[in-house]
């Protein structure tokens, strides 16, 4: 391409370029716009994602119920509880299932330092760290298969615990022991800080968890809480809910189809409600954006019509030796172009800054708030992207109706204007 | 070279017509030095931009080197401007904002030469007309004798075989003028076809044949 006259309509552009200082502003104030709020935006879906994964990733929890039907001459009202037995029940009926871990809890005290504070204690298997996002401290690990199996008074605690009962310095927790019930348990991890958005009991950072074997010499009870579940694809999350119910059902004999007699938690299905609650926020406060720049837009397209008018003799001269159709309708582009670049140049600038900046806010993990979901606006290439696409609309519309103008001028009347 | 034949060209505005040429019959043959003479509103200018390929006729037949004009689009006719016709205005219509070099460069920069022939070419026209020194000047920093010489420059950038002069020495000082009216000569004497219009019977009288006009026709 020869970028001989592209240049030449630069330098003429530089020479005469007045102060449209009001527009260029319109156009900064556009561009900031829009990229901060789709920034703030993503940042908000994002942050929603990570909240959601602090409860678990793709995620079923199975609870028991009450039978709401009268079922093969049993009566309603009946009480329908878990048994540990229940978790290799499932697996071994549906291959759809990739992880399964059984939960108890109750609520004890646990001493150890000299301090003591009432908590729930969890029993439950090594699986369940990855389900439900249990992510050690450096130094510590969550249970494994082994304590598990031969009933090691180990615990896992959560990083407000640790603080609760060792101070500040909760790395210093691991190898120390807590007491609970009158048996001594060894801290093997501490839990991360992590955004939580959904809990049964709290949040994960004021829990205690215990190998299921070893939780059972503190809580007596055969029955457990509840089931974890993660299926191999999210997909499968309805299947395998409704198999559940049949295989439950065919076992304590209950009608699949009753509602009441096991409960689920999906967390993929909510997530997937809120995800889409998300992107609408994101669309929304994108198309603001959008309108915003608009403005900006159109002021630029008024000041073409302007410069049209005010180089109606300049384009007589261009066309009077030689300048075809396509060079004027080139030339005006071009400075339409140029406009549009400086406003939005420092508009792409001023948002990534201020985007960074605002990263760098610390977020209480204390009190999980909105400042949670605000504080971390995310400006990725994707964004950058849309908003390119939508600032080329924009110069084509705001340049191409003057250049059409422009390039529609009858040469001798546009000679004879003064 | 240029042929008009039964030129007429009526402007309307409203409900009022107004005939500026009327029925124009007139030859100019390559090499030629033809002055257009004639009163205000007798069509000069009219006939000069049709000539030029600024403006069409209403009724009659144009051929510039053979070929019929009224056939050509508004692309084909900017590039009869750019390649076979050279301008000079009397007001000298030159970019404000452009220097003395940009403002040759644009006729060649339209017909898509390169670097390098461009740069030889302002240069040597520069130095043709004397004004090499100024090539880093705007318009506004020249004298009108100057300016119509850089004018002069650009209408001779792309080495059309036709000059058309619209009152090239309306607006300068008769040292200038005559400047002006030895470098048209000149080219002339080289084969070029000079086509000018003026009021100057003095100056007309360079040139070896003239076209009188009054009311339209020529006379």
């Amino acid at each position: 391409m020869n970028l001989t006259l592209p240049r030449f309509f630069w330098s003429e552009y530089r020479k005469r370029r007045k102060k449209a200082s009001l527009i260029t502003f319109a156009l900064f104030w556009g561009t900031l716009s829009i990229l901060l709020l789709m920034s703030f935006g993503r940042g908000m879906s994002t942050q929603f994602q990570v909240a959601f994964s602090g409860l678990g990733d793709t995620l079923i929890m199975v609870y028991g119920g009450q039978t709401s039907l009268e079922f093969e001459g049993l009566p309603k009202g009946r009480q329908i509880s878990l048994y540990p037995e229940d978790v290799d029940y499932l697996k071994e009926r549906i291959p759809e299932i990739m992880r399964i871990a059984p939960e108890s809890y109750t609520y004890l005290q646990v001493s150890a330092n000299g301090k003591e504070i009432n908590r729930n204690i969890h029993g439950t298997t090594a699986e369940f760290a990855v389900m439900r996002t249990q992510v050690p401290q450096i130094g510590g690990r969550f249970l494994d298969a082994d304590d598990v199996s031969q009933g090691r008074k180990v615990a896992f605690i959560g990083w407000k615990i640790a603080a609760d009962l060792f101070g500040a310095g909760a790395g210093d927790a691991v190898g120390k022991q807590i007491v609970i019930n009158r048996i001594p348990f060894t801290v093997i991890g501490v839990l991360v800080k992590k955004i939580q958005d959904s809990m049964y009991n709290g949040p994960d950072a004021d829990q205690i968890y215990l190998p299921f074997n070893a939780y059972q010499q503190i809580d007596n009870r055969r029955r457990i809480n509840q089931i974890h579940i993660q299926p191999h694809e999210a997909s499968q999350s309805k299947l395998i809910e409704a198999r559940i119910r049949t295989l439950l059902g065919r076992k304590y004999r209950f009608d699949p189809d009753d509602r009441y007699a096991s409960n689920f938690w999906n967390t993929i299905e909510n997530n997937k409600e809120g995800m889409a609650v998300f992107k609408g926020i994101e669309m929304f406060l994108g198309i603001i954006g959008i309108l915003t720049l608009l403005i900006g837009a159109v002021g630029v397209t008024n000041l073409m019509y302007a410069v049209a008018k005010e180089r109606t003799k300049e384009i007589g001269i261009k066309l009077a030796i030689g300048a075809r159709r396509r060079v004027i309708i080139e030339q005006f582009f071009l400075e339409t172009l140029f406009v549009f670049a400086k406003g939005t140049f420092w508009g792409c600038i001023t948002a990534f800054n201020i985007v960074n900046l605002v990263r760098l806010a610390p977020i209480n993990y204390d009190s999980f708030g909105i400042e949670a979901y605000l504080l971390r606006p995310v400006f990725s290439l994707q964004i950058f992207v849309a908003y390119m696409v939508i600032l080329g609309v924009l110069v084509f519309l705001s340049g191409i109706f003057p250049a059409l103008r422009a390039s529609r001028s009858n040469p001798i009347e546009s000679l004879r204007y003064e | 070279m240029i042929e008009l034949n039964g030129i007429t060209k009526v402007y309307r505005t409203g409900s009022q017509t107004l005939e500026a040429l009327r029925g124009i019959s007139v030859t100019i043959g390559k090499g030629e030095f033809v002055s257009i003479m004639g009163p205000s509103g007798s069509g000069k200018s009219t006939l000069m931009n049709i000539i030029g390929c600024l403006d069409t006729p209403t009724a009659g037949e144009y051929r510039l080197d053979g070929e019929k004009v009224a056939g050509l689009t508004f692309d084909q006719l900017a590039a009869a401007r750019n390649r076979k016709l050279g301008f000079v205005f009397q007001n000298f219509n030159l970019l404000p904002y452009a220097t003395a070099w940009e403002n040759i460069e644009l006729p060649m920069l339209f017909d898509g030469k390169n670097g390098r022939k461009r740069k030889e070419r302002i240069t040597e026209l520069l130095n043709a007309v004397g004004l090499y020194d100024w090539r880093d000047h705007r318009p506004s920093e020249l004298s009108g004798g100057q300016q119509q010489r850089i004018a002069l420059a650009r209408a001779l950038a792309n080495d059309p075989p036709i000059l058309l002069a619209d009152e090239p020495t309306g607006n300068l000082d008769s040292k200038s003028g005559e400047e002006i009216m030895a470098v048209l000569v000149e080219l002339w004497k080289e084969g070029r076809t000079i086509v000018m219009v003026t009021h100057n019977d003095h100056i007309a009288a360079v040139s070896e044949r003239i076209i009188r006009l009054f009311d339209g026709q020529v006379i």
